[in-house]
């Protein structure tokens, strides 16, 4: 009798255990981690709207190189997760080698700007 | 005037929503093509569901915008409904590759109606016009648009859009090796020092394209488990770039079988092929939510 009621509880903690890990998952911010580029090594949460990348002092990631324009691309909300968007850059964004206009980004995707070199990172 | 091409749906045949196919994405065909406020749409997959959604939320809005369906697959068809009722104020004009060409307006009157798709008179949806292209050509909102065969069983057909100096050329559902002698030998073989023959109205199409988009679903093995079924070797897709000498090249239509590592790979055994050809040719996968601008 004990071992059945045990059983009952066991199970039924499951579903809350998979919502409260789901929602820790959906929680934690994603990711930039630059490694290469002036400023590299670092880790940039992605805990907000939006994100200009570029050569501004008050670019949200500063991407301090020449070959950066000002206001030079963005990282924005997205809802599958964060998209980058050229912001009609000089010298444009490249997604896996590939120059873009715009792309979701998924995890593991690497993302140049200039000299600035990111991996992208899902929670 | 520039031209920017987004890829909504690149899979072939059948969405797949698995987690291993998440990079590429699952959607069936839709591509747009947007020449400054003009929007051109080719096929209507799963992905112009997405696509109607985005047009939605543009600011302006557009009023219209240009179908081209390559052909009536399932595939190419089957977001039409959910487009419509997505953009309720957009004029959607269809267009057939010729002016007998009725084929899109009777098979879509049935795809839209009561049997296929819930009916409720009270939900506004976009109006469809069923327009054709004149001699396989015409100028749309000042842009270019030509049709061209593809071998493909039932028929199909490929579009190029030319506008400002910029051309993008769009192949989906295309057998290359289809009709020609020696393909099944062809693909056999590891042969990377000849370049293999193409069809002539293709090639002729797609020559001097800033973007060739093109059926590259299969791997030469796979191409030759599935001869008939009119898809092409992401190989001989190559060949084609190369002859036609386009300045890149997005591998379309992947196999609803595909990993994203399948997908990938492919890529690597295409950028191979161009590197012992000793072409300088940019090969990508279409990607869904990805944007080009050339």
């Amino acid at each position: 009798m004990a071992e059945t009621s045990s059983h009952r509880r066991s199970e039924a903690t499951v579903p809350t255990l998979i919502v409260a890990a789901r929602r820790e998952r959906d929680v934690r911010p994603h990711r930039l981690q630059q490694i290469e580029g002036t400023g590299a090594p670092r880790l940039v949460p992605l805990d907000r709207e939006e994100f200009v990348m570029g050569r501004d002092e008050a670019a949200n990631i500063r991407i301090n190189s020449p070959r950066a324009s000002r206001r030079h691309a963005f990282i924005r909300r997205h809802e599958e997760g964060f998209e980058l968007l050229d912001n009609e850059s000089r010298n444009g964004v490249l997604l896996n080698g590939l120059k873009v206009y715009s792309a979701v980004l998924r995890d593991g995707d690497v993302v140049q700007v200039a000299d600035g070199v990111f991996v992208y990172h899902e929670s | 005037m520039a031209m920017i091409v987004k890829f909504w749906g690149v899979r072939g045949s059948i969405p797949t929503t698995a987690q291993w196919a998440r990079v590429f994405g699952g959607n069936t065909p839709c591509v747009e093509v947007r020449c400054d406020d003009a929007v051109f749409i080719c096929d209507a997959g799963t992905g112009i569901r997405e696509l109607g959604r985005d047009l939605a939320r543009r600011s302006p809005a557009p009023k219209a915008a240009h179908l081209f369906l390559s052909h009536l697959h399932l595939d190419h068809i089957q977001g039409l409904p959910f487009f419509l009722a997505a953009v309720p104020d957009l004029r959607v004009h269809v267009y057939g590759v010729s002016d007998d060409d009725t084929s899109r307006q009777r098979l879509l009157s049935g795809e839209l109606g009561a049997e296929f798709f819930p009916q409720n008179s009270s939900v506004p949806r976009a109006s469809l016009t069923f327009d054709h292209l004149e001699e396989d050509a015409r100028n749309v909102s000042g842009v270019r648009v030509k049709s061209f065969p593809l071998q493909h069983p039932g028929g199909c057909h490929g579009f190029s859009f030319e506008c400002d100096g910029r051309k993008v050329v769009y192949a989906s559902d295309v057998d290359l090796e289809a009709g020609l002698a020696g393909a099944k030998e062809r693909t056999a073989t590891s042969d990377l020092m000849t370049l293999r023959p193409v069809p002539r109205a293709l090639l002729n199409a797609a020559r001097g394209a800033d973007l060739l988009i093109v059926d590259g679903q299969y791997n030469d093995t796979q191409y030759r488990a599935h001869m008939g079924s009119g898809h092409s070797s992401c190989l001989t897709a190559t060949d084609l770039a190369i002859q036609a000498d386009v300045k890149s090249l997005a591998l379309f239509h992947h196999d609803p079988d595909d990993r994203d590592s399948d997908v990938e790979t492919k890529v690597k055994l295409c950028l191979a092929r161009t590197a012992k050809l000793g072409a300088d040719l940019p090969i990508f996968a279409a990607r869904e939510g990805m944007a080009l601008k050339l």
